[in-house]
């Protein structure tokens, strides 16, 4: 393209139909797209330089913005030059556009110079220094221009090129720009801002210059902080006495002509002082040595701002800054001292953190209408930048020292808040909301999700506070008074719930019930997590600390509270009511059982609701494991009770899996898992319709869905066999097939095994005959092309699995009929060298007992080459018995089990409710397989006199051979 | 991820790479900092007049006034053949160079007189020439590398070696002192320095009778002639020096034994044979004996020499602890220097970054309370040093090493430190975390770290550190929140036990792996 008349006339045309609403224009169907034009000339020569033209010179400011930003975003897509890739900007242009693009950002207005400056320092990203070594004097020149929009161009591209020095690693390459910079920078940085600060005193009277030189400080505040990050530059440490001094007297100024009326937005003074508190934080925390000597009078400036500094949110970020700046001072043992004075502590403790402490209209605001934000911030601890917080962490700093003092003088502020309070409540409320707060931050040490809080100030009477202050409240009749107060009151107990005594938690249970019904969402909300905490406590031998028997007067109230909670506006997908339905199941128990066909109604309607559009993965999941909580207490005391429930729920399932709902279909699995479980007899027909649609492939591609539908496929096993190999012979291939599926995967494989395991052990053998040589092969080209150790595990634990099932000579049968000697290669090379990498109680069981039948139960062992291998078999196997398991996995396969399984994007979830039990295939059979051992070899020395004690004699090693005597003593066999 | 076997562990440290475990101090050829103050100085000017009694012709100084003559007149007396005019003349330059601010060397160099004052040196029949002439060149040596070359230039290396045998000392004196500023500008004249075969007449220098003030002097030198790596000085050369350095190093005066520690310190900052060389002295005892000195110009060098030490073999190392450098180090972390605090925390993650019986002796000699101590409350260089420590320590250690350190409480400061404001230290505790948090799940417990994780503050400091602008920390938090904490509390959720059959909950592994 050439940089003619004509073809920015062109592109006029494009940029302008690119700003047409009408997407018609800007995106036709059929013609080329205003948008693909300029992306198909974006490559040609001189198309950046025709924009920057026009940028400049176009008549029409729209068609100038326009081009700024397609410049800016030309830039992001293009200037970087990939390896391997073509470089995608000529260098003519290149060189053309970083000649021309700093004097061209700064004679732009504002709106255009930001464009360029984003450009200037994604340009600089890449060339910078090395490949455009003028840039830095090129810049630095125009802080002599006294132009201050000029030079806050200049300050902000600057900005942009060195922020990234706050947080990238030291390396050589780094550090040699950042020297670079400092060297041509760093000096007339320093008279820029001296210079701009006499400007605001000469200034101090005209607003908008001062607006203008304080947009300039707060970018020179900025870089001052990139420039120190990484170390303290021999520079700024010369002229620390300069920045500091001078940062030191802008913590003081004030200028009413700065002030601005917004309450919500932060001002150019807070911007500013807010930075440098920033700035001197950075100092006290990495340079402490250099900055000891101005600390303290920062200290002094940064508390005396904030006493000044009013409620407005629009201060929050400064004020936060400050308060944390002072936290951190104030732990450090050198300057503890600056703390130390009783009046000092007073003042800071009086106007700086009560006042920080206090419930403002914004947070009351939240309260009533944004009630999620406030529970997250309040309850869940996303509060980090609040005043409350920072003031909060001020407390815990200046406790470290000063725990007597400060306890002693927030308790006078306590009282007479309360007393405030006391006056006149309807009023002053939010004094008491103060002072439990200031409580809260006073005791709370440590405090964590699943215990509140573990560490606490022990001069605070928690319990006192708890009696006189918190109970009244929650006592009165009404519950939607002063709901802030309620949910403090709650959150009280919530937190504290360690340090008040039991009987205090008792007598709290039912007024918590009771404001499981108020209006404020906060209110119930709290309340339902705070009984869920406190079911959750545990007493002594572990039990739940509050018990189901001193629950019992409450059951009815505390259910029927909870499901209208539900019903309450704002949480009808509340998870922590959800949660708190849950925990009061897992705590009742049987005592919820007359309640159950009410509950199961609600909770399926419910369900039904939710199905049409999951949004709540938490409210959802407890929602299920509340059902099966009521299908297990209900059937374990009348396993009858199973058909109500398929009854209530399998039209709602149905529903479920014919919409395919996503989310829930593996929790629907689980369900039907438990109940299918549940099930004492033959497998009912219901059941059977649905077995041929579990087998379809679409299901087993959603990787949330295998370890659940493993689980019901193994139900289905236990249950219905027989049913299978007779009703369903023909889908035995399609259930192979699941497995040869599973065990294709290496994340998978294990699954695979689950259900591989299942039908060895339940099928009749005579319906997986045909299939079994097949199985083995398989296994076996898995072995040779990908073995990994979890794979040989699992196939271990089903070979001697299948050896228990089907006795050993079968085992050894099929493998030589599969491939002369293989029984001999798999235990040389398997079995003997890795069975001490089972691992389990039950697999190494089932390990232990087949490897027993190898040895006393098949002939070829005896009488064939294989005896060589008889000794090294059982040594393995009282090895397994005696060493610890071997963990070693191989180098390569550290990644295997994170990178291939499925991890956190599945949609699977796990119910607790629905555990399966653990099942012992073995367990019948032989209790103490150490004792089975024993008794196995006697049966085989009877049999063959002197052959076993001879081998044993020759070439077992002396420590095996001390266990294996151990065994038969107990055993009390001995071997002839 | 990397799984260790317990047992595995127990050998020695397999598969950690030690270069990237022990590190040696790592001068970087950029520095933002200002040189360093407690470096050791490699020029000096010689602006006292400690030498006025033995120098006649500064006792007239004061008797006359002094009349500064002007360049033009300093070059024409320098290059007349009147000795007197030369004396003068030669006294005025050093006068010129000797004044307190400014010295202006350039303006002599510029005068071309270099040449001729070192043929002054060679004035065996004129002391008092040869040592005004000796001083004046001694501080144009003391400038930049421009001004030393001009020396070196003039030919004044062979001419200052012979004056070291000079029947005058303080013209021995003087020129140990112009070999020193030479030695010291670099490896190339040091490397020269010794190719003319410097140090035989300077050690020679050294007896029982030397004066302390030239001891000192002589000291200093050696030590610039043992400075300065790429390259090393030459093997020969530093097997010459290293018996007297060692004789030095038991002399009285703490200047003496600074400059001979600093030299030593030069020696071990090398390839771990020249290490050997220093330890086959047997000089490591003395040396941690010398960190313990109250004087901090001592024990700067000799912690300096030491750390150089345990940055070499396990075996080099286990010869430092041998000499009992960790019974020292407690006090040093806990110094009022938090230079020395960070260099003693430096040694310290040396060690850590060795087997676990090294590891062991960290612990038995009481390093444990120090260490956390420094990480809760040093100053931050010394900080970051510790959490080296730690780092190491977790890398190393055997499981029980591990928790020995969690239960001297080192979790509190290391969480702390992810507000630290440097990415590098921030993503160094992160994977240190992630470490405990392996060696946790071994032991079953990592429920157990995740609740101390979380009530110490460390929860919401790593969920903060997700939004960290530095890629490579954010994903390291995001790792450490997804593995260990994003999880709903199943443990929690699980049916109580022994109420009856049904309740019993299975192992999760036999029903979903995941």
């Amino acid at each position: 393209m050439e940089l003619s008349d004509a073809n920015l006339q062109t592109l006029t045309e494009y940029l302008k139909k690119t700003l047409d609403p009408d997407p018609a224009i800007r995106r036709p169907v059929y013609s080329l797209t205003a948008e693909k034009f300029l992306e198909s000339v974006e490559g040609s020569q001189n198309y950046p330089l025709l924009l920057l033209t026009l940028l400049e010179k176009s008549q029409e400011n729209v068609i100038k913005v326009c081009a700024s930003v397609t410049f800016k975003n030309y830039i992001k897509r293009n200037w970087r030059i990939v390896e391997d890739e073509p470089n995608k900007i000529c260098e003519s242009d290149r060189i053309a556009i970083k000649a021309n693009i700093v004097p061209l950002m700064l004679s732009s207005p504002e709106q255009i110079q930001k464009q360029l400056s984003d450009a200037i320092s994604i340009i600089g990203r890449e060339d910078f220094p090395q490949k455009w070594p003028d840039l830095l004097t090129e810049m630095v020149n125009r802080f002599q221009s006294g132009d201050f929009h000029v030079i806050n161009g200049v300050l902000r591209t600057a900005h942009s090129l060195f922020k990234r020095y706050r947080h990238e690693f030291k390396s050589n390459e780094l550090w040699t720009e950042i020297k670079l910079v400092l060297d041509a920078f760093a000096l007339p940085l320093t008279n820029l801002f001296k210079a701009t600060i006499e400007l605001c005193s000469t200034h101090a009277n005209d607003a908008s210059a001062l607006k203008v030189l304080f947009s300039s400080l707060i970018l020179i505040a900025k870089l001052f902080y990139s420039l120190n990050f990484q170390d303290l530059p021999e520079f700024f440490e010369d002229n620390m006495e300069t920045w500091m001094t001078n940062f030191h007297s802008l913590l003081t100024l004030d200028n009413k002509l700065l002030q601005t009326d917004d309450e919500e937005e932060a001002g150019l003074l807070e911007l500013l002082k807010s930075q440098i508190c920033d700035n001197a934080a950075l100092y006290a925390q990495k340079y402490d040595e250099e900055f000891q000597p101005y600390l303290p009078r920062f200290v002094t400036a940064i508390w005396n701002l904030l006493v000044t500094t009013g409620q407005e949110v629009k201060y929050d970020l400064l004020v936060s800054n400050a308060i944390q700046f002072l936290a951190s001072v104030c732990e450090r043992p050198h300057y503890k001292h600056l703390f130390e004075d009783q009046n000092t502590l007073t003042s800071i403790c009086e106007k700086v953190v009560v006042p920080n402490m206090e419930f403002r209209a914004a947070d009351e605001e939240a309260f009533e209408d944004n009630s999620e934000e406030y529970i997250r911030r309040d309850l869940e601890g996303s509060d980090i930048d609040t005043r409350r917080r920072a003031a909060c962490d001020l407390v815990r700093g200046l406790c470290k020292f000063f725990e007597g003092p400060v306890t002693g003088i927030f308790s006078g502020y306590v009282n007479s808040m309360l007393q405030e309070y006391a006056k006149n409540p309807s009023v002053n409320w939010k004094h008491k909301d103060a002072a439990i707060y200031l409580v809260t931050s006073l005791a709370s040490k440590a405090q964590t999700q699943k215990h509140g809080i573990t560490q606490a100030n022990e001069l605070v009477n928690l319990t006192e506070f708890f009696v006189n202050h918190i109970q009244p409240d929650l006592k009165s009749a009404t519950v939607n008074e002063f709901p802030v107060l309620k949910a403090d009151g709650i959150k009280y107990i919530m937190i504290f719930r360690n340090q008040v005594p039991k009987e205090q938690l008792l007598v709290s249970i039912p007024l918590l019930i009771n404001h499981l019904q108020a209006e404020s969402i906060v209110v119930h909300t709290y309340a339902a997590h705070a009984l869920e905490r406190l079911f959750t406590m545990r007493g002594t031998n572990n039990a739940t600390l509050i018990t189901a028997a001193e629950m019992a007067p409450f059951v009815e109230v505390l259910l029927t509270n909870l499901f209208k909670a539900l019903t309450l506006p704002g949480s009808s997908e509340n998870e922590y009511i959800m949660k708190a339905i849950m925990r009061s199941f897992s705590l009742l128990q049987e005592s919820i059982i007359p309640y159950i066909p009410s509950v199961i109604t609600q909770l399926t309607q419910k369900l039904l609701a939710v199905s049409k559009n999951p949004s709540k993965p938490h409210f959802n999941h407890y929602m299920f494991e509340s059902i099966c909580l009521s299908i297990r207490i209900t059937c374990k005391a009348n396993p009858e009770a199973v058909g109500s429930f398929e009854e209530a729920l399998f039209l709602v399932f149905t529903e479920i899996l014919q919409n395919d709902v996503q989310e829930f279909i593996p929790y629907v699995f689980q369900v039907m898992s438990l109940l299918l479980e549940m099930h004492k007899n033959e497998i009912p027909s219901s059941y059977m319709a649905l077995f041929p649609h579990l087998l379809q492939p679409v299901l087993w591609e959603r990787t949330g869905n295998i370890p659940p539908l493993v689980r019901l496929l193994q139900a289905y096993l236990e249950r219905g066999a027989s049913t299978i190999a007779s009703a369903a012979a023909d889908k035995i291939p399609g259930l192979l097939g699941v497995f040869q599926k599973l065990i294709a995967s290496k994340a998978n494989d294990h699954q695979g095994f689950y259900l591989l395991n299942s039908i060895i052990e339940h099928m009749p053998p005579e319906s997986v005959d045909q299939y079994r040589k097949q199985i083995f092969i398989l296994l076996f080209q898995r072995l040779q092309n990908s073995k990994t150790t979890k794979f040989i595990k699992s196939f271990l634990v089903f070979i001697n699995l299948y050896c228990v099932r089907y006795g050993a000579l079968a085992l050894q049968e099929i493998f030589d009929s599969i491939q002369p000697k293989m029984f001999g290669m798999v235990l040389e090379k398997i079995i003997i060298p890795e069975i001490q990498k089972v691992s389990g109680q039950v697999e190494k069981k089932i390990c232990a007992v087949g490897i027993t039948k190898i040895l006393t139960e098949c002939p070829p062992m005896m009488d064939t080459e294989y005896t060589k291998l008889w000794i090294p078999l059982l040594q393995a196997l009282i090895g397994l018995f005696e060493l610890p398991e071997d963990d070693t996995i191989p180098d390569e396969e550290h990644f295997i089990d994170i990178e291939d399984t499925p991890g956190y994007q599945t949609a699977f979830s796990q119910l607790a409710f629905a555990g399966k039990k653990e099942h012992d295939p073995v367990g019948q059979m032989v209790n103490n397989p150490r004792i089975h051992l024993a008794q196995s070899l006697h049966k085989l020395s009877t049999a063959c006199p002197g052959r076993v004690l001879s081998m044993l004699s020759t070439s077992l090693n002396a420590e095996a051979l001390q266990y294996l005597q151990g065994y038969l003593q107990a055993a009390s066999v001995s071997l002839l | 991820v990397k799984k260790h076997s317990q047992h595995m562990k127990l050998f020695k440290n397999k598969g950690k790479d030690e270069t990237s475990l022990r590190r040696q101090r790592m001068e970087v050829s950029i520095e933002l900092r200002k040189a360093k103050k407690d470096e050791q100085i490699l020029k000096r000017r010689n602006i006292s007049i400690h030498v006025k009694e033995e120098n006649p012709s500064l006792g007239q100084e004061r008797a006359y006034e002094i009349i500064q003559p002007s360049l033009e007149e300093i070059v024409e007396a320098v290059n007349g053949e009147d000795t007197e005019l030369q004396l003068l003349a030669t006294q005025a330059t050093r006068r010129l160079l000797s004044r307190h601010k400014d010295p202006p060397i350039n303006q002599i160099i510029e005068l071309g007189i270099i040449p001729r004052m070192v043929e002054f040196l060679g004035r065996a029949d004129n002391a008092a020439l040869q040592f005004e002439a000796a001083w004046a060149l001694t501080n144009i040596a003391s400038g930049t590398s421009v001004h030393t070359r001009a020396v070196v230039e003039g030919g004044a290396i062979p001419a200052f070696v012979s004056l070291l045998s000079s029947p005058h000392m303080h013209i021995s004196e003087q020129s140990v002192w112009a070999l020193g500023n030479i030695a010291g500008d670099g490896p190339l004249y040091r490397d020269a320095l010794i190719a003319y075969d410097v140090i035989p007449p300077l050690l020679a220098l050294v007896s029982p009778g030397t004066p302390v003030g030239f001891l000192r002097n002589i000291t200093w030198t050696l030590s610039n002639l043992c400075r300065n790596k790429n390259p090393c000085p030459p093997l020969d050369a530093v097997k010459t020096i290293l018996p007297v350095l060692i004789f030095l190093l038991q002399h009285k005066d703490k200047e003496v034994i600074s400059d001979s520690c600093w030299a030593v310190s030069y020696l071990t900052d090398s390839s771990n044979d020249r290490i050997q060389i220093v330890v086959d002295t047997g000089i490591l005892p003395r040396l941690v004996e010398l960190m313990d000195s109250p004087d901090v110009n001592v024990v700067t060098p000799a912690l300096r020499a030491v750390g150089n030490v345990v940055t070499g073999t396990d075996e080099q190392t286990q010869e430092a602890i041998d000499a009992g450098v960790l019974t020292v180090l407690p006090r040093l972390l806990r110094h009022t220097k938090p230079v020395i605090q960070k260099e003693a925390a430096w040694i310290l993650s040396n060690i850590a970054a060795g087997p676990y019986q090294q590891i062991q002796q960290i612990i038995t000699c009481g390093l444990l309370p120090p260490l956390v101590e420094l990480l809760s409350k040093g100053d931050f260089k010394a900080q970051k040093e510790a959490v080296w420590v730690v780092a190491n320590f977790m890398t190393g250690g055997t499981v029980d090493q591990v928790i020995e350190l969690v239960r001297a409480g080192i979790l509190k400061p290391l969480l702390n430190l992810l507000l630290a404001k440097d990415s590098k230290t921030i993503l160094t505790i992160l994977e240190t975390i992630s470490k405990l948090f392996l060696a946790a799940e071994k032991l079953g417990e990592t429920e157990k770290l995740c609740l101390l994780v979380e009530e110490l503050d460390g929860l919401e400091k790593i969920e903060g550190l997700q939004n960290h602008e530095n890629d490579m920390v954010y994903r390291a938090a995001l790792d450490i929140i997804e593995k260990y904490f994003s999880g709903e509390e199943n443990t929690d959720l699980e049916p109580q036990t022994g109420q009856d059959g049904l309740y019993d909950f299975s192992v999760e592994k036999q029903d979903f792996d995941f």
